[in-house]
């Protein structure tokens, strides 16, 4: 084996041997046969002269054994480069504009690559992530399909045979003293062992360990990889350092390494354990089966499929049924699913990821139908450098070979732009996947997709290659190749039917972003029920520990007086939440008096939030009957709510609302409805929902968010407003000031994203498909010089030939504009879920991309049928 | 590079290895002996028989060495490797059942 591979390699290494060894080998064979002349009788000179008469042509031979040789291989290849490099130095315009083509396309799918690849196709960074899986309680019968954990059911988890271990989570928001502005921090509070089911380590310091989830333990944190860099500048000294929180000294024990979490709509700032959380941890929630604030995440046991994991965890809801039927009644039906994590992190994004990948297919396509016309455009002029060389003696295999090798050199060339471009445009898409998935972290170039683009750059190159290798001259006989080759005929319907495929996807490209655009621009015109202008927003969430109840109450009472005090604030109000914020307000049960409904129907639900009397004024939702809350009515006084238009159809269509109880804790307490509002939207996207209103001022509530309408630039209040609220209370954190007009804008900004990004991919596919139209049109012109020029000498009008360009050239795009129709329509009803307000065969996006379309093609065909129209007959019959 | 067909480089090659197989032998010899042993019916053109043998060297069937000729001339010689003998038995089964079969049909009838 060694010595086979060292004769082989010999060619390459010792050339100058084997070509001596050949010329001895060869001259020894001629010598002997020499030698056999003279013993035949010859004289010795006549004897050479007959044997090298009969052994033949000797430079002929050695070529022969030399192609046997590997070095010719290596040869033909540097050959065929240099005559790529040189090609390409010899025009650098087209191959400017080749490599640029090449780079759009390969720099979008790179980019979209990328991100499939750390979102849907790379394992999680997690210990056997395939293993990992999120409990859901569900109540299939009352439709409920997450209901989270109590702490005694998460122990009762803990005992299903086919789970390694179950590690509760939830979120919670706590603040921060101990630097200059009291904080509001995003807090995961976890069992001891959550981050050892997951494996995941610390970048810094270390994680918890059961000793730090033991009541009365010392509290520890660990901070979020983003946290940590944001706030502490990443400053690994942090480690160590304490700060108050819940009115304790929590000291910063370790950092994370950046990593996805779950669930994907909260940004953690802070870990904590289980048992330092004051809610969770209270007696008598640990002791209360229905008390369910937490999640759960479960490690499967190697070995276990996932059908067993499902039978094991039926048997499980089954006993629990059987044990505890009232907290499980049995007409709600109950039981529990574990989904991947994978899934659980990934599959908001599926969807338009899939969407965004065929695009960038798309436009790959585009790139290479028209690269490989530009091609094709070339070969005309190079039809001449084809002929000779072939008939020099290149074998036609050795002419694709050299085409092939100088597409692909355009095409690594292309993708290594494309690869600047992608990497260019990674923090869009970062910023882009991180609304849908907390895996857009993971993002970035790696050497997986770096093998990717290389892999599409050499197969694109070899497909827009083989177009012209393939066909045109060199798909004719040498015969009819010698005589001139008018293979003119045959190369342009190729170039039509390459047009017409540019046509038709780009087409559908349009039609997909037009949609989008639709979608955003209906977004956009949705009523949401009150008016966004000169509003600010912020939020304020209370310190727990220092308010409760009835101090609660009062504290909002200073702070609402406080902040109308403020010069400048035309109104003011606070709500639990306010309309197109993503924080909705809680549905939660009730119960109507007069109204009661039999056990089997669903028991109604509607969403309730807290409101101060001066809110609705503020935000501008109109009270339509009865009256907003009253300034007494505060702790203690006669429980009192505020129903919406909705809620008042739905429950009383034929009664006066205004007097009418409702309970919201099964009757124990029944509150009097005192006023009717108008309906809001909570999500553009969403039918308005039955909503209850309760007063701030007479419930203790932790959190409220504050609207404030100003006679100026709302934008100018903060300082003054949180100066209003520390007079209040020093240590008070207030957050997200934001106008109401950015909040309408935030709440659509991922439709807005995808339109855009879909607009750019169809503007990009537009370009380059009207590009192609007037090249084709601009070669079919020149062919037809001399005929033009015939025409008009015969008493053709310029108009004529300008129509008659016009017709030829708009013909290919209509019938790529017909087949594109098709395909839309078959296709567009993938984006379903990404549209709103239009369906996805919308005429008027239909009817305006075709116009669109139609104008930008007549433009490109305009500018070449022109040129043919200036044609001086006397000077083009001359020319031919 | 000439195109051969296919029949006639693979006969060429089986008579090579035939060849090679009674011994160590340089060029001149293999076109000698496959001359004298057909009785002059098969004459090996030395445009075909280097290339052949540089191309079975490359394949690995046999592997060349210097050495003195029976003039004590430098000559190149060619021996068959273990993979060349293999080759040869799987040949020459192949090229008796072919021919054969070609006999077969062309007798068909005259008999």
């Amino acid at each position: 084996m060694g010595r086979r591979i060292r004769t082989r390699l010999a060619s390459l290494f010792r050339r100058g041997r084997c070509e001596r060894e050949l010329d001895v080998e060869l001259r020894f064979h001629v010598d002997m046969l020499t030698e056999q002349n003279v013993r035949a009788g010859m004289p010795r000179f006549e004897a050479r002269e007959a044997a090298l008469r009969a052994f033949g042509a000797v430079d002929r031979i050695k070529e022969d054994v030399r192609d046997t040789w590997l070095s010719r291989l290596f040869e033909t290849v540097t050959q065929d480069l240099r005559y790529g490099v040189r090609g390409v130095r010899r025009n650098p315009g087209f191959a400017a504009i080749v490599i640029l083509t090449m780079a759009l396309g390969i720099g979008a799918n790179t980019a979209i690559f990328s991100v499939v690849y750390a979102v849907l196709l790379k394992p999680l960074p997690y210990k056997d992530p395939d293993h990992l899986v999120v409990l859901h309680q569900q109540r299939p019968r009352a439709g409920v399909q997450d209901m989270r954990f109590s702490y005694k059911e998460i122990l009762d988890y803990r005992a299903a045979r086919s789970l390694e271990d179950v590690v509760e989570l939830h979120d919670m928001w706590f603040i921060l003293l101990g630097q200059a502005e009291p904080q509001r921090v995003a807090t995961s509070v976890v069992s001891a062992i959550f981050f050892d089911v997951l494996g995941v380590r610390p970048l810094y310091g270390r994680t918890f360990q059961p000793s730090d989830d033991k009541p009365g333990a010392p509290a520890v944190l660990v901070l979020s990889h983003r946290y940590w860099q944001h706030t502490f500048g990443a400053d690994p000294s942090v480690v160590g350092r304490i700060f108050r929180m819940n009115d304790r000294p929590h000291q910063v024990i370790g950092v994370l390494p950046p990593l996805p979490h779950y669930p994907v709509d909260v940004d953690v700032d802070v870990y904590m354990p289980a048992s330092a959380c004051p809610f969770r941890s209270d007696p008598t929630m640990l002791d209360d089966r229905d008390g369910r604030m937490m999640r759960a995440i479960a490690r499967i046991r190697p070995n276990v499929t996932p059908q067993k994991a499902r039978a094991d965890l039926d048997i499980m809801a089954a006993r629990l049924q059987g044990e505890y039927p009232n907290s499980y009644p049995a007409d709600r039906g109950y039981r529990t699913i574990a989904v991947p994590l994978q899934d659980e992190l990934t599959t908001s994004f599926k969807m338009t990821l899939n969407v965004l990948l065929g695009t960038a297919g798309f436009v790959l396509l585009i790139v290479c139908a028209s690269i490989a016309n530009l091609l094709l455009a070339r070969m005309v002029r190079r039809e001449q450098e084809v002929v000779v060389r072939s008939a020099l003696g290149a074998s036609r295999g050795r002419l694709v070979r050299q085409l092939l090798t100088e597409s692909t050199l355009l095409a690594l060339a292309g993708g290594l732009v494309g690869l600047a471009l992608a990497q260019f445009g990674l923090d869009l898409l970062v910023a882009f996947a991180g609304r849908f998935t907390t895996r857009a972290v993971e993002i970035a170039i790696d050497r997986h997709v770096l093998a990717y683009t290389l892999v599409m750059s050499v197969i694109t190159g070899l497909l827009f290659g083989s177009v012209p290798a393939l066909t045109g001259s060199l798909g004719l006989t040498p015969t009819a190749r010698a005589s001139g080759g008018r293979s003119t005929q045959g190369r342009l319907r190729i170039r039509s039917t390459l047009i017409v495929i540019q046509v038709a996807a780009s087409f559908m490209l349009l039609i997909g972003a037009g949609l989008t655009i639709r979608t955003v621009i209906k977004l956009q015109q949705v009523d949401p029920g009150f008016s966004t202008d000169d509003i600010v927003t912020m939020r304020i969430d209370l310190n727990f520990s220092k308010y409760r109840g009835q101090r609660a109450a009062e504290f909002w009472k200073e702070i609402d007086q406080r902040i109308k005090a403020v010069p400048g604030v035309v109104r003011a109000g606070g709500a639990g939440t306010f309309p197109l914020n993503d924080q909705g307000p809680f549905s939660q049960p009730i119960r109507i008096k007069g109204c009661e409904i039999s056990e089997n129907a669903g028991r109604p639900t509607a969403a309730v939030r807290h409101a101060t009397p001066d809110y609705f004024a503020a935000i501008g939702q109109p009270v339509l009957s009865g009256r907003t809350f009253l300034e007494g009515e505060t702790w203690g006084t006669a429980p009192v709510v505020i129903v919406n238009r909705s809620f008042a159809r739905h429950y009383w269509p034929e009664r006066d609302p205004i007097g009418q109880q409702i309970s919201g804790d099964d009757g124990e307490r029944w509150s009097t409805v005192v006023g009717v509002v108008a309906d809001t939207k909570q999500q553009l996207t969403e039918p308005v929902r039955d909503e209850i209103y309760i007063p701030t001022f007479q419930v203790g509530f932790l959190a409220s968010s504050w609207l404030v309408r100003s006679t100026f630039d709302p934008t100018l209040m903060e300082r003054e407003i949180r100066a209003a609220v520390h007079s209040v209370d020093p240590d008070q954190p207030i957050h997200n000031f934001r106008t109401l007009a950015e909040v309408r804008s935030a709440s659509i900004a991922s439709p807005k994203l995808t339109a855009t990004l879909l607009g750019i991919f169809g503007l990009l596919a537009l370009l380059i498909t009207a590009a192609g139209i007037a090249g084709v049109v601009t070669f079919s012109v020149n062919q037809r010089t001399q005929e033009f020029g015939v025409r008009m000498a015969l008493g053709a009008q310029r108009t004529n030939v300008v129509t008659m360009v016009l017709r030829q050239g708009l013909q290919l795009v209509l019938i790529g504009l017909a087949l594109g129709m098709a395909g839309a329509l078959v296709l567009t009803g993938v984006l379903t879920t990404l549209l709103f307000g239009i369906e996805p065969t919308d005429g008027i996006t239909f009817i305006t991309v075709s116009m669109v379309f139609v104008a930008v093609a007549a433009i490109a065909c305009f500018v070449p049928a022109r040129r043919a129209a200036s044609v001086d007959p006397m000077i083009a019959l001359r020319v031919g | 590079m000439a195109q051969k067909s296919d029949l006639l480089q693979g006969t060429l090659d089986l008579l090579i290895l035939k060849t090679l197989a009674n011994g160590p032998m340089h060029g001149w010899g293999i076109s000698l002996d496959i001359q004298q042993v057909s009785r002059d019916v098969l004459q090996v053109n030395q445009g075909s028989l280097y290339p052949a043998l540089h191309r079975l060297e490359q394949q690995g069937l046999i592997e060349s060495e210097w050495g003195s000729s029976e003039n004590n001339r430098q000559a190149k010689f060619y021996r068959l490797t273990r993979s060349g003998r293999k080759q040869l038995a799987n040949e020459t089964e192949n090229w008796a059942r072919i021919s054969e079969a070609v006999g077969r049909v062309l007798m068909k009838g005259t008999t």
